[in-house]
């Protein structure tokens, strides 16, 4: 008799706990129906990197001076002047087919190297192309039927020798999302000197132009 | 013997009880609705959303564009949660879908400082 009165007293507890346990469930699924919601995702992002180099590299400069010439696309380096009646812009863009990004990716960071070989006291400014242009082809007439954005994005001295790297995330990130890279117009914004930099022809690896790319997709 | 009797059925049925409330809450959960079954309630889309953001030059998310929304979800408020790899918040933004012919893409901005580098993934939600 005893023994079951200690069985009753258990039982009795073991309700009441379910009952609570049932009534906290049910009142948290219930929040859910309060607020209204309706829908409920997740998408989950991939990272990686896909770092460019020479070898996807297309580079020339364009001289007023000689304005049908194309030998800026065959150079191992490239001439920047702003020297009025003997301009020199210098083009250069990477092929991302490579990386296999679709269009809905993005750059999370994006970083172009160019390497002063020869310096000149001129700040570079790098202004993006968005419009297809080829080495082989683009010569100074050329220029003006390009694209061009009209903020710079970004600079660099060219008052030393050596590597100088600009951000270039907004401008990668709008070409993977446009489908092509088109590069960068770089282009003395001050001073009347000559600054050469190397070309992806260069004989010297490390003068050679590259990008740092992390994405996502 | 009769009480005892009565006593484990009372115990079954709440039991019973239990489980199948929890079991109720619990698909909710793993199909990613909350709230679902109500007469007054309907869902405007069983399918999936995604998403693409742009980003400033310091690689800082700046806008993000969520694709494929049903215009059936006109007039519902769509939320966009940046999480990073622990699934925490980076950000929040909400935005009243609009009307739109077809699939609409709805743009939300004002995340705060949200690095993209650290974003790992996007969760939705749409509430009426």
């Amino acid at each position: 008799m005893r023994s079951l009165v200690v069985i009753r007293r258990r039982l009795g507890m073991v309700i009441v706990v379910a009952t609570v346990t049932s009534i906290g469930v049910g009142y948290a699924a219930s929040l859910g129906l309060s607020s209204n919601q309706l829908y409920a995702w997740s998408q989950p992002l991939t990272k990686g990197t896909c770092n460019q180099t020479s070898t996807t590299a297309d580079d020339t400069y364009v001289q007023q001076a000689n304005p049908t010439s194309t030998a800026g696309g065959t150079a191992t380096t490239l001439t920047i002047d702003r020297t009025a009646g003997s301009q020199s812009y210098a083009f250069i863009r990477f092929n991302l087919s490579g990386c296999n990004l679709p269009t809905t990716a993005g750059a999370d960071t994006a970083a172009l190297t160019v390497n002063v070989t020869s310096k000149g006291n001129d700040t570079i400014s790098l202004f993006p192309v968005t419009s297809n242009w080829s080495s082989s082809t683009l010569n100074w007439n050329g220029v003006s039927g390009l694209t061009i954005g009209s903020t710079a994005t970004g600079t660099f001295s060219g008052n030393s020798t050596g590597a100088k790297t600009v951000t270039v995330t907004a401008d990668v990130d709008t070409a993977i999302k446009a489908g092509a890279l088109w590069g960068w117009e770089l282009r003395a914004t001050s001073g009347n000197a000559t600054v050469v930099i190397g070309a992806a022809e260069n004989g010297t690896a490390a003068n050679r132009p590259s990008m740092t790319l992390s994405y996502e997709k | 013997m009769k009480q005892l009797t009565r006593i484990l059925g009372a115990a079954l049925t709440a039991a019973v009880l239990s489980v199948g409330v929890a079991s109720a809450a619990s698909l909710g959960i793993s199909t990613g609705k909350l709230g679902a079954g109500s007469a007054s309630v309907t869902g405007c889309t069983s399918s999936s959303l995604t998403a693409t953001r742009n980003v400033d030059n310091n690689g800082d998310v700046t806008q993000v564009n969520v694709t494929g929304v049903p215009q059936a979800c006109a007039g519902q408020t769509l939320g966009v949660t940046l999480e990073n790899s622990s699934q925490t918040s980076l950000g929040a933004s909400s935005t009243v879908v609009g009307t739109c012919a077809g699939g609409c893409t709805v743009s939300l901005t004002g995340f705060g400082t949200v690095s993209a580098a650290n974003l790992t993934a996007y969760a939705f939600s749409l509430t009426q």
